[in-house]
C-alpha cells in the first residue's frame, strides 16, 4: 500500500515525543570534558620546565613563541611563554614532546573572542596569576 | 517569436547542499540538465607542499584535514606509508585499536552521509537522527583521544595511547546498539514511498562507466565491481576478520544508499571481532626520536569512507618528506558527477551529488 513507509515514519519520531532528551540545556548545564581531551589554554607549571624548548620544536605550525635566559648557574629560565591560538590544530605534539610534562591543557573550552590579540596570550603570566589567586 | 536556449546556473559554492565548497556550473535546458561542471579550488590549502616543510611526525595532523569527517582512516593511510618506507613493525594490540577505530570512523562517516542525504531530500529531521547517533562515536573518539574530528590518534609505529577499558565499555554499548540503529533508520527512510521515488533508478553508473571513471569504494560498489581494499590487498590487522563487502546491482542513487547502510552493520561485525579478540601487549613500537627513513618511495593504500586512499612518499634520507602525493578518492569519484547529472532534473543533481558523497577538504586538499 502507497503511504505505508511514511506512516512508518511517523510512528518512529511520534516514539521520541515521548522519549529521553538527546541534548543538554547548555550554557546551565554542561558536559564533563575527558580526561584526554585536548583543548583550551595551555596550563605552564613554572617549576617544572627546564627551558628545553622540545615542545616549540616538535610544533608542526610554529604556534609557540618562547624566550628563555640562562643565570649565572647556567640554569635556564623561562622569560616568557606565547602560544598563538590562531596558529594551534591541537595536535598534542608540544604535550607529549616535554620531558618533565610541565604543559597540560586546561580542558577550557570557551574562549572565543571578538578580536584578534585575545587569540594571544602568555601561558607564563596566566600560571603566575593563576597562582597569586591561590595563595 | 518565443526562442529557447540553454542557459548555466552556478550551484554553490554556498549552497546548503554542495556540502561545502564546491561549485557546480549546471548547465540547463529548461529544467532538465545538460551538463554538470565541478569547479573546485576553493578549500585548497596546499597540504602535500605544506608536507615537505614538516617532519614525518608532524605530518600527521595535516591528514586529518584532508577527510575531516573520517580523520582516522586517514591518519591511518599516512602512518602505514611512512612505516613502509621505514620498516617499522606495528604492535598487534595496535593494530587491533587502529582498526576499531578506522571502523567507528567509517560509521560516523556514513552517518553524515545518510544524514545530509536526507537533508538534500528535504528530510531535515533525518539529519537530526544520523547526526545523533554519530555523535556517540565522536564522544568516543572524545575519551580515546580527546578530540572529536581531528583525531590525530593513529601515530607513525601504532597509536598515541593504549585503549582504555572505558572506551572499549562504550564501544561494546554503541555495538549493541547498530541493530537498532539501523533498524529505526530503514523505518523512517528506507521505507519512504517519497524517499525511495527520489532515489530509485535515478543517476545511473553502469559498471562500466565507474570502472573508467576509476571510481572507488561505496560508488563503485554500488555499480557492482567488487572493489574492496580491505579484501583484495589487506592491510594491518584486516585479514583477521571476517566480513562481506555488500554489493549493488544497478549503480543507481538507491544502491549508493543501501550499500552504505549495509558498511554500516558490516563495519559493526568488525568492530565486535576485533574487541573479542583484543590482544594485549604494548600500543606503540620502538620508533625514533628522530624518523629518517632511508632513501626511495613508497606508496600504500587504505580503504577509505570514500574509496581508495594512497599516500605516495618519496624520502631523500632527510627527518622530511621530499615529496608526498595524496590518491583521494572523493576528487577521482567527483568525475563522475557529468554523467550522473545528465538527462536529469535539476532537482536530483542535489541527489546525485549527496550520493557521490565527496568532502571538499578532500577534494582540494
Amino acid at each position: 500500500m502507497w503511504g505505508k513507509g511514511l506512516i512508518t515514519g511517523m510512528k518512529v519520531t511520534w516514539g521520541h515525543w515521548f522519549g529521553k532528551k538527546e541534548t543538554v540545556y547548555y550554557p546551565e548545564e554542561k558536559l564533563p570534558m575527558t580526561e584526554r581531551f585536548r583543548g583550551g589554554h595551555l596550563a605552564f607549571d613554572e617549576e617544572k620546565c627546564i627551558g628545553c624548548k622540545l615542545c616549540a620544536i616538535g610544533c608542526p605550525n610554529a604556534a609557540l613563541d618562547l624566550t628563555v635566559s640562562v643565570d649565572e648557574n647556567k640554569k635556564r629560565h623561562m622569560e616568557s611563554y606565547i602560544h598563538q591560538i590562531g596558529r594551534c590544530m591541537y595536535c598534542d605534539l608540544c604535550i607529549e614532546a616535554c620531558p618533565t610534562k610541565a604543559i597540560t591543557w586546561d580542558k577550557n573550552y570557551e574562549f572565543a573572542s571578538y578580536f584578534k590579540e585575545d587569540m594571544t596570550y602568555d601561558a607564563l603570566v596566566e600560571a603566575r596569576n593563576r597562582r597569586g589567586n591561590n595563595e | 517569436m518565443a526562442q529557447t536556449e540553454k542557459y548555466v546556473l552556478n550551484m554553490g559554492p554556498q549552497h546548503p547542499s554542495t556540502h561545502g565548497v564546491l561549485q557546480v556550473q549546471v548547465e540547463l535546458d529548461g529544467e532538465n540538465i545538460v551538463g554538470a561542471k565541478p569547479v573546485m579550488g576553493y578549500l585548497h590549502r596546499g597540504i602535500e607542499k605544506l608536507m615537505e616543510s614538516r617532519t614525518y611526525v608532524q605530518c600527521v595532523p595535516f591528514t586529518d584535514r584532508l577527510d575531516y569527517v573520517s580523520a582516522m582512516n586517514n591518519n591511518l593511510g599516512f602512518c602505514m606509508a611512512v612505516e613502509k618506507l621505514a620498516g617499522i613493525e606495528v604492535p598487534e594490540r595496535a593494530e587491533f585499536i587502529r582498526v576499531i577505530c578506522a571502523e567507528l570512523n567509517r560509521i560516523a562517516s556514513h552517518h553524515v552521509f545518510i544524514g545530509s542525504l536526507t537533508n538534500d531530500l528535504g528530510s531535515a529531521t533525518g539529519m537530526i537522527y544520523a547526526f545523533r547517533d554519530r555523535e556517540k562515536i565522536l564522544d568516543l573518539f572524545n575519551i580515546i583521544c580527546g578530540a572529536r574530528m581531528t583525531a590525530h590518534y593513529i601515530r607513525i609505529g601504532g597509536v598515541a595511547a593504549d585503549a582504555q577499558d572505558e572506551f572499549l565499555r562504550d564501544t561494546q554499548k554503541f555495538i549493541d546498539y547498530v541493530p537498532e540503529m539501523l533498524d529505526e533508520y530503514n523505518k523512517l527512510f528506507s521505507g519512504n514511498e517519497i524517499f525511495q521515488a527520489r532515489m530509485k533508478k535515478t543517476s545511473i553508473i553502469t559498471k562500466e562507466m565507474a570502472l573508467k571513471f576509476g571510481m572507488s569504494g561505496p560508488n563503485i560498489r554500488a555499480s557492482g565491481v567488487d572493489y574492496d581494499i580491505r579484501k583484495i590487498d589487506k592491510y594491518g590487522a584486516y585479514g583477521k576478520f571476517d566480513f562481506d563487502v555488500p554489493l549493488g546491482k544497478r549503480g543507481d542513487n538507491w544502491d549508493r544508499y543501501m550499500i552504505r547502510m549495509k558498511e554500516i552493520a558490516e563495519s559493526a561485525k568488525i568492530i565486535q571481532q576485533a574487541l573479542d579478540n583484543m590482544p594485549e601487549g604494548p600500543y606503540m613500537a620502538k620508533v625514533p626520536k628522530v624518523l629518517r627513513p632511508p632513501k626511495g618511495d613508497a606508496y600504500h593504500r587504505v580503504e577509505n569512507t570514500r574509496g581508495e586512499l594512497g599516500f605516495y612518499i618519496v624520502s631523500d634520507g632527510s627527518t622530511k618528506p621530499y615529496r608526498v602525493h595524496i590518491r583521494r578518492p572523493s576528487f577521482v569519484n567527483l568525475q563522475a558527477l557529468d554523467t550522473m547529472c545528465k538527462g536529469m532534473l535539476l532537482a536530483d543533481a542535489v541527489t546525485a551529488f549527496a550520493t557521490i558523497d565527496p568532502l571538499m577538504g578532500e577534494v582540494d586538499c
